[in-house]
């Protein structure tokens, strides 16, 4: 114990004495860990909204539906009113600080028609209220308005249905699908809204109704799917997890967004894979930095160490001198890496990065439409991953020149002038 | 770290048994070394630097060991204090061999046994003189207060007083030569290897130098080897060796031949 304060003791002075040196390798370090960090806000931030924009439009974060009904969106395989409430109270119940957002809903396949032609649409029974805070589909609107509490026979549709079906607001319209009794049933409604997204599949198909009309126009009870929205995608699993565990009747069907968005999901994977090589990148230069400066001073001070070593430390206590040497370093760089990372990423970018410039309009991406706006996430896991990845650098940089400040031959270091 | 390796703090049993040969190792030699060669591998051909020395130091001796430039001195004392392999032959230290010893072993023979003094340079820059002197007490753990009045009474005795906290930068050659002296003194090891101590001191500090050394070999019976080219370390020696092409060429001991 003595023996290692010691050693710990002439590090301590040895980086003292090339304060310079030690400073700037600490700078280049920290820098290093910075970018770092910066770039995995930035990431973080730019992944979680495009999540979060793909399953607000889509199936949210968590969906929970009858087994089957995502293959065969069929009305056959839909919730019942009990497995419907029992879902519900699951969700609430969650493992995340506020509950959830969950939208009811009741979808179908079916046509949409006027007197100058039909189209094919993707109709869905919203709560007015909940799916406005849910897709935001309704602040898109570029004609009309939302769907509303107490709307029973309207409907808001996107600007590619509009044209093609020559409808306007409050114009009327023939929603066509086969209800759950079999029969195919036809609901008259007129147009409250009309809203853009950008992204043409789903301007030309989607159709929000009043839940109440489409139960009744359906003849369903429960829904056929409920969406949950959450705080933030990181929930996801926790919450696939509750929900499956609590639901009492059995018969549900509980998955993540990775399964219902599977391309947004690859997407995201194929952007990770850039962004670590971008880190490796960026790794490899802490490193080579590392190296650099611990090496040199070892060549520079291999006088020192034969002396060490004649005045009755081991090869390998010398070494330990330059490993913790190389220790002292990377700590101090990652504290004040982390430190000048997180006091950038909110400084600067704090309100967020604004890209409206480099993307083109209406951009969109694995079927989503993206906000040009770019907002740093901080996710502790990243932060203390890039933290991890530093120190190892850090020290697997130095162990190599310590290794070899430990073989030096003291008789030929005491000569070195 | 293993205790009890060692031997050889006992003085007094200098002469006991010294004709047996390898068997059990008598106390009394403080070195010996058996046909020592040391050959570098160099191009075109390699250099013999140290060549079949056969070399015995009683416990407490004062030998001193001359020679033209070249002539292997700081060679051989490297062997002695193991700092370097012999290419052939061995050294016992106290009897111990430490031809023989791990890296590790050897660190701790030279701890607690071997103090050094180099022809240059000899103190390490990132501590003061103080720190330096008192640097094997440190590894030691002796006390820091009893440190830090040993060095004080060292440094007053060799006109280093008032120095302690200077960096070795700020001390000329030969106040960092006496620091290091001190340093090797201060460990109380039974084996002082100097080389060439007083090549860069002015007579009167050569002196006090020799001083206190010859009195810790008079009062401790600490063992010394000098390689030195200077008269006044050779008038004092007890023993004096001549190497000449890495051989004892004579010796001699200022009372007799
Ligand atoms: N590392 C080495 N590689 C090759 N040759 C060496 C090495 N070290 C020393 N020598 C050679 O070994 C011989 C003895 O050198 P050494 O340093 O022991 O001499 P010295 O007696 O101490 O000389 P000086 O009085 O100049 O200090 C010299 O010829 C030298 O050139
Ligand atoms: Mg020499």
């Amino acid at each position: 114990m003595v023996r290692f304060r010691t050693l710990a003791w002439l590090a301590l002075r040895n980086l003292g004495r090339e304060l310079r040196r030690s400073a700037l390798t600490a700078a280049a370090m920290a820098i290093g860990l910075a970018l770092l960090i910066l770039s995995r806000t930035l990431a973080d931030g730019a992944h979680e909204d495009w999540i979060d924009s793909g399953v607000r439009l889509g199936a949210g974060h968590v969906t929970i539906n009858a087994p089957g009904h995502r293959d065969s969106e069929s009305l056959d395989d839909r919730l019942t009113a009990a497995q419907l409430q029992a879902s519900l109270a699951a969700v609430a119940d969650g493992p995340t600080p506020d509950p959830p957002l969950a939208s009811v809903r009741v979808s179908t396949r079916g046509l949409a028609s006027s007197p100058e032609g039909a189209l094919p649409a993707w109709i869905v029974g919203v709560d007015p209220a909940v799916e406005l805070a849910f897709s935001r589909l309704g602040e898109e609107v570029v004609d009309g308005r939302y769907l509303e509490d107490g709307d029973r026979l309207h409907a808001y549709i996107g600007e590619g249905m509009a044209e093609r079906l020559g409808v306007r607001t409050r114009s009327r319209m023939v929603l066509t699908a086969q209800a759950a009794s079999g029969d195919i049933e036809g609901q008259l409604v007129r147009v409250a809204g009309i809203y853009r997204t950008g992204v043409e599949a789903l301007d030309q198909s989607l159709v929000h109704i009043p839940l109440g009309t489409a139960r009744s126009w359906l003849g369903v009870e429960g829904a056929t799917s409920v969406a949950v929205l959450l705080a933030h995608s990181s929930y996801t699993d926790e919450v696939v997890e509750g929900v499956r565990d609590s639901a009492d009747p059995a018969d549900i069907e509980v998955v993540g967004w990775p399964d219902t968005h599977p391309d947004l999901y690859s997407a995201l994977k194929l952007d990770d894979g850039g962004d670590w090589a971008f880190h490796f990148i960026l790794f490899a230069i802490v490193a080579l930095a590392i190296l650099n400066a611990v090496f040199m001073s070892v060549l520079h001070r291999q006088r020192e160490m034969g002396l060490l070593r004649a005045l009755g430390l081991s090869g390998r206590e010398t070494g330990l001198v330059v490993l913790i040497e190389g220790i002292l370093l990377t700590l101090a760089s990652g504290i004040v890496g982390v430190v000048l990372g997180l006091a950038v990423v909110w400084f600067f970018f704090r309100d967020g990065l604004d890209l409206s410039g480099l993307w083109p309009q209406d951009f969109n991406f694995g079927g989503v439409a993206f906000d040009p706006v770019l907002y740093p996430v901080i996710e502790v896991k990243h932060v203390v991953q890039s933290v991890i990845m530093t120190v190892a650098i850090g020290l697997s940089a130095s162990a190599y020149p310590a290794w070899q400040a430990g073989r030096l031959d003291p008789a030929e270091s005491v000569k070195v002038e | 770290m293993g205790e009890n390796s060692n031997s050889g703090t006992v003085p007094d049993a200098v002469h006991a048994g010294r004709s047996t040969e390898d068997a059990v190792q008598p106390q009394g030699h403080a070195v010996r070394t058996a046909n020592l060669w040391k050959i570098y591998p160099q191009e075109p051909r390699p250099v013999e630097a140290v060549r079949g020395v056969d070399l015995v130091v009683e416990n407490g001796e004062f030998v001193a060991m001359a020679g033209p430039s070249g002539s292997g001195k700081t060679t051989v004392l490297n062997l002695l204090g193991g700092l370097t392999g012999p290419t052939e032959g061995t050294v016992r230290i106290g009897g111990q061999e430490i031809t023989a010893l791990s890296d590790r072993e050897l660190a701790r023979v030279r701890l607690k046994r071997i103090g050094f003094v180099f022809q240059s340079y000899n103190l390490l820059p990132m501590l003061t003189a103080q720190e330096n002197a008192e640097f094997t007490l440190l590894l030691r753990g002796v006390p820091a207060r009893e440190r830090r009045e040993r060095v004080r009474n060292l440094f007053d005795e060799i006109g280093l007083e008032g120095m302690e906290d200077r960096f070795p930068l700020k001390l000329s050659g030969g106040q960092q030569q006496r620091v290091a002296v001190a340093r090797a003194v201060l460990g109380e090891p039974d084996l002082v290897l100097a080389d060439e101590p007083t090549a860069n001191l002015d007579s009167a500090t050569a002196e006090a130098l020799l001083d206190v050394m010859e009195q810790l070999n008079r009062t401790r019976g600490t063992t010394f080897v000098f390689s030195t080219h200077d008269p006044r370390v050779m008038e004092r020696a007890g023993r004096l060796i001549r190497l000449v092409d890495g051989r004892i060429a004579d010796e001699s001991t200022p009372d007799g031949a």
